[in-house]
């Protein structure tokens, strides 16, 4: 276990084509993990893209309908969204915790336990958001004939909610998904998740569901709380 | 020992019957659907998505050939008003994202990208093959809407039409679309890790062929484009399917905002389809020509500046539609300077043929007619980028011209002329030349035949998507049909002679063509791991004349046949 | 790479100050939600959040010691989505200030 860094992980993780390289298996080990984690960031500059479009129609519906939007604002749930986003802020340092262990190699234990409360704490915020839908669906807040609100734009606030949300809570359930997977995986070999570009994949996917959130939480819970 | 030679696709591959020690190639190298349907080798992922993009090709081409036969008089013949919207919706969905998108990138980028960088594969070689399933399975879900009905919107899916009043089946075409949306950006990540973590040693970024070049910014923009379409997509399924008010005006919604997000991706996509073609071309006419690329840092920087200020420009799709005049004048001034690195590419393919010993080769017809094709588009885009003729021929025949020679012209054209060119080395056989050569003429009299009578039809006023017209238009539509009649022979002339040379075409020679890119230094066709040994590179691309130095007359031309050394 | 911390304490003692500071910083954000301005607050409320999705992707994403490459991609996915936000706002502000 305490042989030169990259060298138990090249062993169990190198893959073409990246084992072709002409360097020895350490250095092309560090390449294909580099590449891994250039790869997932490529991604995820596409995902910031994608809820770019999102945040865009919420910004320019927001700018033309102030007032509605305050009012839709106030009618969502501060203390379910405030709750939630501490879970996945809390379950993003989870993440970074079984990310950086498993980079080491070093510590088994932490990475396992970590990964589960990750994917615990995921969980958990799906059933905070089953909560806060059952409550926004009594207090219809679903857009349509039976709406709650006057104000004709507080449906287009509520179109996004439920749109945004349900997107975001898709990506939470993948999230969730490469986790467990993850989890079972260094459950079964312990030597799986060493050094593994896996987890760090994973890592980086999951905070980013987690960076979504924490700018929909002022754009959908703290408008109009003043008035 | 001597095999016979066997009479199949994969067996003509095989290698035994030279009895050299070579290792198989990559066609001979695995048989049976299983190898094909389950493989992560770049180069058998490019011939899976050359097969479906031609079955696509083909199904957008009836739509269009059926639309040309109904615009042949002035009155219905064949087709009711909301069957012809079917056809024209299903030609452009068709075309533009399960053909047009996919056709350079995926299958001539996929197979030569690690040829041409020295690399084993593609970086992540399981996503790859991940992207093709995607791209299919959204094409099944776009067929299966066509079958079950069909989608009269047109391709762009505008709002509130879409969302509101349409019949068709818009979201099950949407949630295609969507899908494949995916596949481009699994390509778009592939491709850019690729170029970055896997080039061979000495491969320094200036010395790449233009075609990597193409490839990385085409993916650059796949990447951060198609998430915008796929988020459009979305809200208009999410208003359509859930009655989410979105951009229904009647609930307060802005259809303004659907076209800025369409056009956000759908203008770079016009660019996804240049961008690789322009790749394609220059190889093709540094070959053809024996000549350096004129200006090569030039050429490059004109592809990244494409690709960027591509991003920019996408509101001239939107003056008539209700966007402020501000911003349209804005939009206007953009897209007037993204045509300046389109010029400088136009004008370094032509100082390339200054004083090259020019053949004229069928990839070469091809790419001499790309040249021509694309200059007469992008002019005509700098019409459109003016603001008071764009309001003038808005929605009339003469932006369907524009367009067409920009992606059907030009890109179609590279398309073609790279098929030819890599083919002996895809295949590791040799295509009919003559034939060839005729089938590239007659596509470039018959595309010009069909399309520039519409850019007169256009500006005398006649709008498009209307299956009825006034009869004084009828001449141009005749010639105009009559033109896509021959554009149907065209290309469904290399369908059959390459298929021929599969099975009786003459074997090709490892570079038949005496290219200088490294995809020329293995075996046509190349085994699974691409290079007997691992390339090194020690020049910049291009090693043909130089500018200013004579021609070396003692060496004379390799003619285009194959042989089997 | 190896300059970092090799046990398990050590590690926590790296990311859990920055967990404080987001929740921290998520308390913050909830009280100011409910100061009696209206444009400071909303200021105030994406200011809150541009903070903690700093903290998260310099320190939990690993973007502080990330190569040239990363930080370029990543720059790259926030110019382009500034680049659509700006050219569509022109034209969304420009109608609205037009009537």
């Amino acid at each position: 276990m305490s042989g030169a860094p990259g060298e138990a992980g090249a062993a169990a993780h190198l893959r073409e084509p990246w084992s072709e390289l002409e360097t020895g298996p350490a250095a092309a080990f560090a390449r294909q993990r580099d590449g891994a984690t250039f790869g997932i960031w490529i991604f995820l500059a596409s995902e910031v893209l994608f809820f770019a479009a999102l945040f865009l129609i919420y910004t320019a519906y927001r700018i033309a309908n102030p007032e509605a939007f305050a009012a839709a604002g106030r009618a969502t749930n501060i203390v379910y969204g405030t709750l939630n986003t501490a879970i996945l802020l809390t379950s993003s340092l989870t993440m970074a915790m079984a990310a950086q262990g498993a980079e080491k190699g070093l510590f088994r234990r932490l990475t396992l336990g970590c990964l589960a409360a990750t994917a615990a704490l995921g969980l958990a915020f799906l059933v905070v958001k089953g909560f806060e839908y059952r409550e926004d669906i009594e207090k219809h807040l679903v857009p349509g004939a039976h709406f709650a609100l006057r104000q004709a734009p507080a449906q287009i606030f509520f179109g996004f909610y439920w749109l945004v949300t349900v997107v975001h809570a898709i990506h939470l359930g993948i999230g969730i998904g490469l986790v467990t997977r993850l989890l079972v995986k260094g459950w079964r070999d312990p030597d799986v998740l060493t050094e593994n570009p896996q987890v760090e994949v994973t890592a980086l996917y999951w905070h980013l569901v987690d960076l979504v959130w924490v700018f929909l939480y002022p754009m959908l819970y703290l408008p109009g709380r003043a008035g | 020992m001597s095999a016979p030679v066997a009479a199949s696709p994969t067996g003509l591959a095989d290698r035994d019957e030279l009895d050299l020690g070579l290792p198989p190639s990559y066609l001979a190298d695995g048989h049976g659907v299983g190898s094909w349907l389950l493989t992560t080798d770049h180069k058998r992922i490019a011939i899976l998505y050359a097969v479906t993009i031609t079955l696509f090709f083909f199904l957008g081409g009836a739509a269009a050939t059926l639309v040309r036969l109904e615009l042949f008089t002035p009155e219905a013949d064949i087709v009711r008003a909301d069957t012809y919207n079917k056809l024209f919706t299903l030609h452009g969905v068709v075309m533009v994202w399960f053909f047009l998108i996919p056709s350079i990138p995926n299958t001539l980028g996929n197979f030569l990208l690690p040829l041409m960088i020295g690399a084993r594969d593609v970086a992540f070689p399981k996503l790859n093959l991940v992207s093709w399933y995607l791209n299919v399975g959204g094409g099944l879900l776009a067929v299966a809407a066509l079958l079950a009905g069909g989608v009269d919107t047109g391709w762009t899916f505008y709002v509130p039409y879409s969302t509101v009043f349409s019949n068709g089946w818009v979201s099950l075409t949407v949630l295609g679309v969507f899908t494949t949306g995916f596949s481009s950006i699994a390509t778009g990540v592939n491709f850019i890790a690729t170029i970055h973590m896997l080039r061979a040693p000495g491969l320094s970024w200036f010395r790449l062929p233009l075609f990597v070049w193409a490839m990385y910014t085409t993916s650059l923009m796949f990447v951060l484009a198609t998430p915008v379409l796929a988020v459009t997509l979305l809200l208009v399924f999410a208003e359509r399917s859930f009655g989410l008010p979105i951009f229904d005006p009647a609930r307060g919604g802005d259809p303004v905002l659907f076209q800025h997000l369409f056009w956000f991706y759908s203008h770079p996509a016009v660019y996804i389809m240049i961008l690789p073609a322009m790749g394609v071309i220059s190889e093709l006419i540094t070959c053809f020509a024996r000549r350096r690329i004129f200006g090569y840092t030039f050429m490059v920087y004109a592809l990244v500046a494409i690709a960027v200020i591509g991003f920019f420009t996408w509101g001239h799709h939107m003056f008539t539609s209700g966007m402020s005049s501000y911003a349209a004048l804005v939009f206007s001034f953009l897209s007037f300077i993204v045509a300046v690195p389109s010029a400088i590419k136009v004008f370094n393919w032509t100082g390339t043929l200054y004083r090259g010993q020019v053949g004229f080769e069928s990839p070469m017809l091809y790419a001499l007619g790309f040249v021509g094709l694309f200059t007469l588009g992008g002019l005509t885009g700098l019409f459109l980028a003016s603001i008071p003729v764009d309001v003038h021929v808005q929605d009339t025949y003469f932006v369907v011209a524009h367009f067409h020679y920009i992606m059907v012209g030009a890109s179609v054209s590279a398309y073609f002329g790279g098929l030819h060119f890599w083919w002996p080395k895809i295949t590791g056989r040799m295509y009919p030349e003559t034939w060839a050569r005729f089938a590239a003429i007659l596509m470039f009299f018959g595309f010009n035949l069909t399309f520039f009578p519409q850019f007169i039809a256009g500006y005398l006023g006649m709008p498009r998507r209307y299956h009825v017209y006034p009869p004084e238009f009828q001449v141009w539509n005749v010639l105009s049909s009559s033109g896509a009649a021959v554009l149907a022979v065209a290309y469904l002339m290399p369908l059959g002679y390459l298929t021929w040379s599969l099975l009786f075409g003459e074997r090709a020679r490892n570079n038949p063509w005496d290219a200088s890119g490294l995809e020329w230094r293995t075996s046509s066709p190349p085994p699974r791991d691409n290079f007997f040994g691992a390339p090194r590179v020690q020049g910049g691309p291009y090693s043909y004349h130089p500018e200013g130095v004579a021609p070396i007359h003692d060496q004379p031309r390799i003619p285009a046949q194959g042989s089997l050394t | 790479m190896s300059a970092g911390p090799d046990t398990p304490a050590a590690l926590w003692r790296r990311n859990l100050p920055v967990w404080a500071a987001l929740m921290a910083l998520l308390a913050l954000s909830a009280w100011a939600a409910y100061w009696p301005f209206k444009t400071l607050n909303t200021v105030t409320g994406f200011a809150i959040a541009g903070a903690k999705a700093g903290l998260v992707l310099l320190v939990f994403m690993q973007l502080r010691r990330a190569s040239g490459l990363v930080r370029l991609a990543a720059a790259c996915g926030l110019f382009w989505a500034a680049i659509l936000f700006t050219l569509t706002l022109a034209d969304v502000l420009s109608r609205l200030a037009g009537g």
